[in-house]
């Protein structure tokens, strides 16, 4: 039987309270810092050598699918009931709205140091303190518009114009691609500046702090966000349904991208998972 | 400890132009975007009364320092330290005496662990942004594996896909 995601302004207040208490459950246990450093451990950029998985690479999706219902997963051994909701940026869009409240991830970071000081996760609050960081800071920070430099989070056309998209990806498979709603959703655009951060990019700036950084699952609200991304790989499902997962073969022994991408049918590390086995989750959990 | 580092001269900003040999149209533009950002960033570097640096002039430079916001932003160019699959120069850089984590996107610019989510042009501008998102008095962790490359990095078989 799959159990449901629901919008994040949807919850009970029981709801939102049984989900903070499994998230610091969890990281009581030390569980929740293991996500934070396969995060940061998995960063290949498309510059660099190697297999990239998680970013800049078609299998940004699954990689974060996965990794998101194994956090789930750890969240339901503690509270069966609990699900990760999704943060639709597109409609909560200023920094007191839904997640941002004191019953849920607290709120925007002070303006002295970016530390949030509101809400159960707050450092003050006890109970969540940064292990596992780029810094030396253990308290979360959060910059929510960037105040010295404004931007907007992306609107529902941003979002839209990557969904229209009807092919998956396309090669060169990493941040340079025009095409493809993987990278339109991911959102690594052309040129300099804000409006070549589009997106899931595009939100990590607006919530800046923790989440600006390669240990940005510290913030809770990574989850959140990457709820409604993958909600957005679901929505593109829907819509193109006779288009999959590419590349559905692996690149060639002479193509640049040789070993650098997981094909439909390859192995996702770090997990014993491919791609293809990640496209319908509709038997685990379903949006609405 | 970073290699290389401690070949720089201490005191004062400079920047050691290398022979103009080989350069691309590529690099060319790059140096024309690499100016750009330092107009851009130079009332910022005024503000804190130092004059704005001059390795984005667009010259190649095989080292760069300087101070930005009140930190000590330090870069060496380095050889064959690791290989990257855009090529060119690698840079060894740190902040207030700590490593960047600086790594490559397949345009050629730049991107740290600070910053995650957007690349620049170079790696000094890569380095005062991360500089802009640190906090009073925070500073780089030394992330363990060495953010230079000794460290088991995720791929099968991967190497030197981390700098």
């Amino acid at each position: 039987m799959a159990y449901t995601r629901k919008n994040v302004n949807r919850l009970t207040a029981g709801e939102r309270r049984r989900l903070v208490e499994a998230l610091l459950e969890v990281k009581r246990r030390g569980e929740y810092d293991e996500f934070v450093r396969l995060h940061i451990e998995y960063n290949t950029p498309d510059g660099e050598r190697g297999l990239r998985t998680a970013h800049m690479t078609p299998s940004f999706l699954p990689w974060h699918r996965k990794l998101l219902l194994d956090l789930e997963e750890a969240l339901r051994r503690v509270d069966d009931s609990v699900t990760m909701p999704y943060w639709d940026w597109t409609r909560e869009r200023t920094t007191t709205s839904v997640p941002w409240t004191d019953d849920l991830l607290g709120g925007n970071g002070r303006r002295s140091d970016r530390q949030v000081m509101s809400g159960p996760f707050a450092y003050r609050s006890g109970y969540w303190k940064l292990t596992e960081n780029v810094t030396d800071r253990h308290y979360l920070t959060r910059d929510l518009g960037r105040a010295a430099n404004p931007i907007q989070l992306p609107t529902g056309q941003d979002l839209e114009s990557a969904l229209v998209d009807p092919v998956y990806d396309t090669a060169p498979w990493d941040s340079t691609v025009t095409r493809g709603f993987r990278n339109k959703l991911e959102g690594w655009g052309p040129g300099r500046g804000s409006v070549s951060w589009r997106n899931h990019n595009r939100v990590h700036r607006w919530i800046g702090g923790v989440m600006l950084g390669g240990a940005a699952v510290n913030d809770p609200v990574f989850w959140l966000h990457h709820s409604f991304v993958d909600l957005q790989w679901t929505r593109w499902q829907q819509r193109h349904r006779e288009h999959r997962y590419l590349p559905a073969v692996p690149p060639g022994t002479r193509d640049a991208q040789h070993g650098r991408v997981v094909a439909r049918n390859e192995r996702l590390p770090p997990w014993d998972v491919t791609p293809d086995e990640l496209e319908d989750m509709s038997g685990v959990y379903q949006y609405v | 400890m970073v290699p290389g580092v401690g070949a720089v001269p201490e005191g004062g900003q400079h920047a050691t132009p290398a022979a103009d040999q080989g350069r691309t149209r590529r690099d060319v533009t790059r140096g024309l975007l690499s100016s750009a950002v330092a107009v851009a960033l130079a009332p910022a570097a005024a503000a804190c009364g130092r004059k704005a640096h001059a390795p984005d002039d667009g010259r190649r430079a095989t080292a760069f320092e300087e101070t930005y916001r009140g930190r000590r932003i330090r870069g060496t160019e380095v050889r064959a330290a690791r290989r990257t699959a855009v090529g060119g120069a690698q840079w060894e850089v740190t902040i207030d005496g700590r490593p960047l984590h600086l790594m490559r996107r397949a345009d050629g610019s730049w991107l740290s662990m600070v910053d995650h989510y957007r690349s620049y042009p170079t790696p000094l501008a890569a380095a005062r942004a991360a500089v802009d998102e640190l906090g009073p008095d925070e500073q780089l962790h030394d992330l363990a594996p060495g953010p230079m490359g000794e460290g088991p990095m995720h791929t099968e078989g991967g190497h030197g896909v981390h700098a």
